[in-house]
């Protein structure tokens, strides 16, 4: 059985609202505990929590009460054998745009002492992409760009646990499918969290939902997928809008809920069993394409948040 | 017993902040050059009035006709060094403001490295006309070695108690920019009464009063005495009290300054951006 790499005991943070009106529980007695070397994921809306979380298990912030162990250290007992072991990419890049993606790696590898530095730096940068940037000024890099190398800066640290908090926030698609697939190749622990319902689904073996600084729901991939299995979600491609099929889809008791799109609808089934009657109403349109849609992660994140 | 290795690795460490803070102030080189020009303005108006008051009498303590040029070129240094103070809030806005902070706050190194890597990087920039004006200050009233060397002790003293001072009010910019701004203008008002570019003589009593209390004025005033004097050992024994007062906050501000950056910063973190 994997041991335990990071584990929360009763983990809370309290804001204090300014001229004392009040206060923000960002988060609520959390208890996670994750396993040596694998992917996790922490999903939530905005101000969930999630920043929160990375920011007190990095040593960043205080939590109000509770405490964390990383990595057999306690946070608030040993920061400094914390910090020699984690590696952070927030959302913010934290690089220095003012000089080269060179010196920004170079003073990095420097402070945390990486042996043979300048051959790690030129053979990451190629991995990335980026070797006939480094003597740019990060100011004339992309925003992919800029991701890349603040991801080329973490792993060049060699952290033992790697604490991502929306890497590919504004990123495209495919500076966004790089960066899934560099990271699924780490094999280390990495904590990550998103609203990227996509990237969370394509990297993560376990899931957490967070929601008002409370873990909601939490699992891996499958078993949460199963909590929605009973509801059939199906999509309709019409080739117009359908005032009169919408209408009487409504009426259906089978039908939890109808969501229009841009092609048609997406139709949420109570059981499967009811596809011969939803079949029943069709027949009398004219439907172009009806598909049974795969539950994702954003599904269940939908309904449980 | 010494261990070599924690030593070296704290001197990596040093290195490559001053490194990285260079390269950062030099890409935009004018603030630099104006960062030489601005002591300029400040001894510029005290060396025409002290200039003038000389017509009305020869002597204002140890102040005179003869060492008054010095003496401002000694206030130009110190003025020069003073900026090291607001490097610490300056830089450590800046990396708030960019958001490089958490990745600076999160490397395991001591406070300490920090403190003298953002010193030593801004001694390194000011040097040149650190050196130019020293030279001045030598032409005029030429020192021996030794006079020399106590010297450049006194300055580098000062700039690390400047260090302290800095790193205490740089934490407070991270944590709480109120307490910050307020630190600032509390030691605008200690640097206004230190007596760094006009005699002590000149104040009526009541701000002599409130000078005699400040321990930069005694700290300014071994630095002008030590170079009247020429002879180290004399100055040293002639006025243990400034002595005294500067070795004091030669060991405690720097230590001081690092213990605060610990707390405040584990307490309240980074707040404001």
């Amino acid at each position: 059985m994997a041991e335990n790499i990071i584990e929360t005991f009763d983990l809370t943070k309290i804001y204090k609202l300014k001229g004392g009106k009040g206060e923000i529980l960002a988060l609520d007695k959390v208890n996670l505990s994750i396993n040596e070397g694998e992917i996790f994921g922490l999903l939530g809306p905005n101000g969930a929590g999630k920043t929160t979380m990375v920011q007190i298990l990095t040593t960043l912030l205080q939590p109000t009460s509770g405490y964390a162990i990383v990595d057999g250290y306690n946070i608030l007992k040993k920061p400094k054998h914390v910090k020699n072991k984690v590696g952070l990419m927030l959302e913010s890049d934290m690089l220095y745009y003012r000089i080269t993606g060179y010196d920004n790696l170079k003073f990095f590898c420097q402070i945390y002492h990486i042996p043979n530095y300048k051959d790690k730096i030129h053979k990451m940068a190629d991995e990335f992409g980026l070797n006939n940037w480094l003597n740019q000024y990060v100011e004339h890099f992309s925003s992919g760009m800029k991701m890349k190398l603040a991801l080329c800066r973490t792993l060049l640290l060699d952290p033992k646990i790697l604490f991502l908090d929306e890497p590919t926030l504004g990123l495209d698609v495919k500076s966004t499918t790089f960066i899934i697939n560099k990271l699924k190749n780490l094999n280390r622990t990495v904590f990550l969290t998103s609203h990227n319902m996509n990237v969370v689904e394509k990297l993560c073996n376990r899931i957490a939902f967070i929601n008002k600084g409370k873990i909601v729901k939490i699992g891996n991939k499958n078993e949460l997928k199963k909590l929605m299995q009973s509801e059939i979600k199906v999509e309709l491609e019409l080739n117009e809008n359908n005032g009169q099929l919408k209408y009487e889809l409504t009426q259906q008791e089978f039908i939890n809920e109808i969501i229009e799109t841009d092609f048609g609808f997406i139709i949420s089934l109570k059981e499967r069993e009811y596809y011969k009657d939803l079949f029943s109403i069709l027949r009398k349109y004219t439907i172009l394409k009806v598909k049974e849609r795969e539950t994702s992660i954003e599904d269940l994140f939908l309904k449980i948040i | 017993m010494i261990n070599f290795n924690a030593i070296r690795s704290n001197l990596l460490q040093i290195y490559a902040i001053i490194e990285k803070n260079i390269k950062l102030n030099i890409r935009f080189k004018y603030s630099i050059i104006f960062t030489f020009i601005n002591p300029i303005i400040w001894v510029l108006m005290p060396l025409i009035v002290m200039g003038q008051l000389f017509e009305f009498s020869d002597q204002f303590g140890l102040w005179t006709v003869e060492n008054y040029l010095v003496f401002q070129f000694i206030a130009y240094n110190i003025y020069l060094l003073k900026d090291i103070v607001s490097e610490f809030p300056g830089q450590l806005g800046r990396e708030k403001f960019w958001k490089t902070l958490p990745a600076l706050m999160i490397a395991p190194f001591n406070r300490f490295n920090l403190l003298l890597g953002i010193f030593l990087s801004r001694l390194f920039l000011i040097s040149i006309p650190f050196v130019v004006f020293f030279i001045l200050c030598y032409i005029f009233i030429p020192i021996s070695i030794p006079t020399i060397l106590f010297i450049i002790g006194i300055f580098f003293a000062i700039a690390l108690i400047f260090s302290g001072m800095g790193l205490i009010i740089g934490v407070f910019t991270i944590s709480n920019e109120n307490i910050a701004n307020f630190l600032s203008f509390s030691l605008a008002l200690i640097f206004w009464a230190s007596c760094i570019s006009y005699p002590f003589e000149i104040f009526p009593g009541i701000l002599q009063t409130i000078i005699n209390l400040n321990p930069l004025y005694y700290i300014f005033e071994l630095l002008r005495i030590g170079w009247v004097d020429n002879n180290p050992l004399i100055t040293i024994s002639s006025n243990p009290f400034p002595f005294f007062i500067l070795i004091t906050c030669l060991i405690s501000l720097p230590c001081i300054g690092v213990l605060i950056f610990n707390r405040v910063f584990k307490k309240y973190g980074i707040v404001g951006y």
